[in-house]
């Protein structure tokens, strides 16, 4: 059975991209745009990663950070992976303090994700 | 616009019925109709679990139960007189919405649906809403001739202390109790107990997701008269409901009823609300 993705994202391109991506190396792909959506999702679908982007513009500066406790708390085995646009130190220690598997800036290339993505999956990172 | 905007423009929420049926009836009959909403189509929020849960992860449950009372109301014009249907309605609406009942009953009035044609399900109840006037709003509820039905008991917060808050006229026994209730004794206890203890209620139990005849039978042995389940019919739009088999039925006791002919007892005595 294809293992599932939950990308959180609030730039529609940016999903539209990843989903196209990740579904052609076998996934399968849920998107959320919203914070509480992507909660919505985590408690009822098994997830086998979660990509969560640090800022969402309906939020408050730091959902992603949120999504990860979220997950934590719901999936405790599922790792995240958190991406941010404006990343700083306080964050990214803030985000593996609540259990994020990894923490990527962006831009970041595809197929780098997917081999992050791929390690924490298989159980390799 | 947000997904919460999406959801609350007209047309966001669409509605489905799923059939209640009389076990008693050696064919099944259609009894009642449970009004179950989705979200846009295509969307995460098509999945009932999933939209109820970002409304409730929005805290925009008491603006999303008035969208979807507006709905289910406009989708029930269009299904028999004769047909009494359910509706769910989040305990913190009750408890919190003090205009909600007046909603409610002009909402009815307006299409010309009696309010004693509605039970109201109680979701997501938790014992503080019971303290904020839970209790008020059922009351008040009762007075305006609906029903109350306590959802998913046995499960969560559906327990003794909201069985004795809500004083339901209709215990909704959850699918976890039903499904393969026919090879599990632990399960037909369950079964058994509730309808025990509902009629000592003097209410009924609808018994939730009835999927196979075994448990069908089991359900009936436990001394539960009332079901629902993909046994008996998916959750259908109304058209779809109205060319099924159970809504033929419907349809035709409704057709009876508009000519002025003495409609058969079951739909005098066993409609929903006239217990």
């Amino acid at each position: 059975m294809a293992k599932r993705l939950l990308i959180v994202d609030d730039e529609q391109s940016i999903l539209v991209g990843m989903k196209s991506y990740f579904r052609s190396r076998g996934y399968e792909v849920d998107c959320a745009t919203e914070r509480e959506e992507a909660e919505a999702l985590i408690s009822h679908v098994p997830y086998a990663c979660v990509i969560a982007d640090l800022c969402l513009k309906a939020g408050h500066g730091a959902d992603g950070l949120e999504v990860v406790a979220y997950v934590g708390a719901r999936q405790p085995q599922t790792p995240v992976v958190v991406l941010t646009a404006y990343g700083s130190p306080t964050a990214e220690s803030e985000a593996g303090h609540l259990g994020a598997a990894a923490f990527l800036s962006k831009p970041q290339p595809l197929e780098h994700l997917a081999e992050v993505v791929e390690a924490l999956v298989d159980g390799r990172a | 616009m947000s997904l919460l905007e999406t959801i609350l423009q007209p047309g966001g929420l669409s509605v489905l019925f799923q059939p209640i049926v009389d076990l008693r009836e050696e064919r099944p009959r259609l009894w009642g109709v449970e009004a179950l909403v989705r979200g846009p189509v295509g969307s995460n929020l098509e999945r009932a679990d999933i939209l109820f849960e970002y409304v409730r992860r929005k805290r925009a449950e008491i603006v999303v139960d008035r969208a979807c009372v507006t709905a289910i109301l406009d989708a029930a014009m269009t299904l028999p007189a004769s047909l009494d249907f359910a509706i769910n309605v989040h305990a913190v609406t009750l408890s919190r919405d003090p205009e909600f009942l007046g909603f409610l009953t002009d909402a009815a009035e307006a299409r010309a649906i009696p309010l004693s044609r509605l039970t109201v399900e109680i979701v997501e109840h938790a014992p503080e809403w019971a303290d904020l006037g839970l209790a008020e709003g059922l009351d008040a509820l009762r007075h305006m001739g609906i029903r109350i039905a306590l959802d998913d008991v046995g499960l969560g917060q559906s327990n003794y202390r909201m069985m004795l808050d809500c004083k339901p006229d209709y215990f909704k026994i959850d699918r976890h109790f039903v499904k393969d209730s026919h090879r599990d004794f632990y399960r037909q206890a369950v079964l058994e107990s509730v309808a025990q203890l509902a009629r000592r209620f003097g209410a009924r139990v609808i018994a939730e997701g009835i999927e196979d005849a075994a448990d069908r039978d089991t359900v009936q042995s436990a001394g539960i008269e009332l079901g629902q389940g993909y046994l008996f019919s998916a959750a259908l739009t109304t058209p779809g409901l109205a060319s099924s088999e159970l809504g033929k039925e419907t349809r035709a006791v409704w057709d009876t009823a508009e000519a002025g002919r003495q409609p058969r007892p079951w739909v005098r005595t066993e409609c929903w609300g006239e217990v």
